[in-house]
């Protein structure tokens, strides 16, 4: 039988890998070709969309990088300096080519909004550097991603998150 | 000392201008009552180029997703409701805010999957049913139809309210004359949600018009079939084989007449109604009368003036206490229904009102037993509560509404 703090530890570590996946789980996921393009390289970003029918993707790119393209159609995209913006009419995927600068790190970030749901929330960021080599560069971008705390987590892992703590609190009252 | 309420009155007004006043469909450029999709396109992005990155546009987050919410559910076009009064409005946005004035209407919301954060207040009636109503405790109460508080209606800022189209005309039509002079951007409409003739319309066009038409169509199509059901019980019988039904009233020896909803009720379910031929709704009978009519079939009803049952309370001793009252009356021993064991009672919470389909399944189950042997009027009203009202009660052990 494991002791009472060996319980309680469980439980706090289950709990610690509870919570960032519920604050994960959202409509967006991005993937990119490469985390570390070379010098000048275009790379593919992917955007996975499920369960949202009417929304829309900000995307914002680290200073020195560029947008090069999309597959989306073109009245669906606009482009303003590190921001590129998707509207999403029932799509389930979106890719679109960034090109790297000559030397540069940063993250990519995001903002999903579901026009028919009324939610919102922050893409996971996703971090870049050429080579490999990390810079002082940072993200622009005025009003993108949202805190990645307003991300809905789905009910089941907030009752589960709820139901470890619960747990571990009788565990510990019953000496 | 007269201006404060004045001005409060005329603030009141100017707040209660509802969001769905506007007359086109946010996001439409050329103005021609149609959302295309090229032109929904532009619009999120107009959207998004104000809300994220910094451009200039006027479309606000309610904007584009009322425009998401019309090009999905409308086709991207204005929607035409014409109501049970025959009146047409047409909706260029969604509807938000809901007022109820009816628990018929506020029942068919509800089983058509309508979001019921969306009803912002309810008539005093609905409010004051706790077991059956319970998400409504915390809902603005805005009185009766007879009684209403306008300016409590005026304050939730609703953008449709929901009146009676056929029944209690004249002060409905006095509450949507005061509504639409006091702020004309509230969309006023007019639904019995309780006739059988008109029902499955009402229930199809309120879909409709509130986004809910895949429920709605299931919710239809589960009462059309019940109804459906009812009817093939006396289908291809004469109507002089078709059994004789004395329906009383709460109070005794009074009965129902042609133009009652009830006999309309007793009539689909294949009875036949010797008194329905008064000019009364409601006629008092001889005694005499119903021992020279030999009725087949006896059917009492229960409820709001005779108050036992129902969603209240499971009292099924009450109700036996009543039939066992009725067959004790002098002479009617000798009568059919007496003889045969087919004197029921039923209460008015399933035969009237939004649930008259499930009495109605219990009376055509009465009038045919033999045919209607495999109809389950229980479980007919169980699957009502728990899949279409979304209510954990449960019939085995709460409520009383058939007796026996």
């Amino acid at each position: 039988m494991l002791s009472v703090p060996a319980n309680r530890l469980i439980c706090i570590v289950l709990l610690l890998l509870v919570v960032p996946a519920a604050a994960t789980s959202t409509p967006v996921a991005r993937t990119l070709s490469t985390n570390e393009p070379g010098a000048g390289e275009v790379f593919t970003v992917s955007l996975s969309i499920e369960g949202m029918a009417l929304g829309a993707v900000v995307e914002t790119l680290p200073t020195g990088y560029a947008f090069a393209g999309t597959d989306h159609p073109e009245d669906r995209v606009l482009v303003r300096g590190q921001q590129a913006g998707f509207a999403v009419m029932n799509d389930t995927l979106i890719t679109y080519s960034v090109q790297a600068p000559a030397t540069g790190s940063g993250d990519i970030t995001g903002t999903w909004e579901d026009f028919l749901a009324g939610s919102e929330g922050a893409v996971v960021p996703s971090h870049v550097a050429v080579g490999g080599i990390e810079t002082a560069a940072e993200s622009t971008g005025a009003k993108s991603a949202l805190p990645a705390a307003q991300e809905a987590a789905p009910p089941f892992a907030v009752l589960a998150a709820v139901a470890v703590l619960l747990v571990a609190a009788g565990r510990g009252g019953r000496r | 000392m007269k201006f404060w309420p004045l001005f409060a009155l005329a603030l009141l007004l100017l707040v209660a201008a509802p969001v769905s006043a506007a007359e086109s469909i946010p996001g439409d450029a050329d103005g021609d009552g149609l959302l295309t999709s090229t032109e929904y396109a532009g619009a999120a992005l107009a959207y998004l180029d104000s809300a994220y990155m910094g451009g200039a546009g006027d479309l606000s987050p309610a904007d584009i997703r009322d425009a998401a919410w019309v090009y999905t559910h409308w086709d991207g076009k204005p929607l035409e409701v014409t109501d049970s009064s025959g009146r047409t409005v047409t909706l260029y946005r969604p509807l938000h805010r809901i007022v109820t004035f009816s628990g018929e209407s506020l029942e068919t919301l509800r089983s058509i999957g309508f979001d019921m954060e969306k009803v912002v207040a309810v008539d005093k009636y609905s409010h004051g049913k706790e077991t059956f109503f319970p998400e409504c405790q915390d809902t603005a109460n805005i009185g009766s139809i007879w009684s209403p508080d306008m300016e409590k209606v005026l304050t939730v800022q609703p953008d449709a309210v929901f009146l009676y189209a056929t029944i209690s005309t004249a002060v409905c039509d006095d509450i949507q004359k005061r509504l639409e002079a006091s702020s004309p951007g509230i969309r006023v409409f007019r639904f019995d949600c309780f006739k059988p003739a008109t029902y499955v319309g009402e229930i199809r066009t309120i879909a409709s018009m509130t986004g809910c038409a895949r429920r709605g169509e299931e919710f239809a199509a589960f009462y059309e079939s019940t109804m459906d059901r009812i009817r093939d019980g006396a289908a291809g019988t004469p109507e002089n084989e078709r059994p004789r039904v004395y329906f009383e009233y709460w109070f005794d020896y009074t009965t129902v007449a042609a133009n009652a909803g009830y006999n309309e009720k007793t009539e689909l379910a294949g009875g036949v109604n010797p008194f329905a031929t008064g000019t009364a709704e409601y006629p008092v009978v001889d005694p005499e009368a119903i021992l020279v009519t030999d009725p087949e079939v006896v059917v009492k009803l229960v409820g709001q003036g005779l108050a036992v049952g129902g969603y209240a309370g499971h009292d099924i001793a009450a109700l036996d206490t009543i039939r066992a009252g009725m067959l004790g009356r002098p002479g009617w021993s000798g009568i059919s229904a007496v003889k045969d064991d087919r004197v029921h009672v039923i209460h008015s919470d399933i035969l009237g009102g939004a649930q008259h389909f499930i009495g109605t399944a219990y009376l055509a189950k009465w009038f045919y037993p033999d045919r209607l042997a495999e109809l389950d009027p229980h479980a007919i009203h169980q699957r009502y509560l728990t899949e279409f009202q979304g209510i954990d009660f449960d019939l085995a052990s709460e409520g009383t509404f058939v007796y026996p």
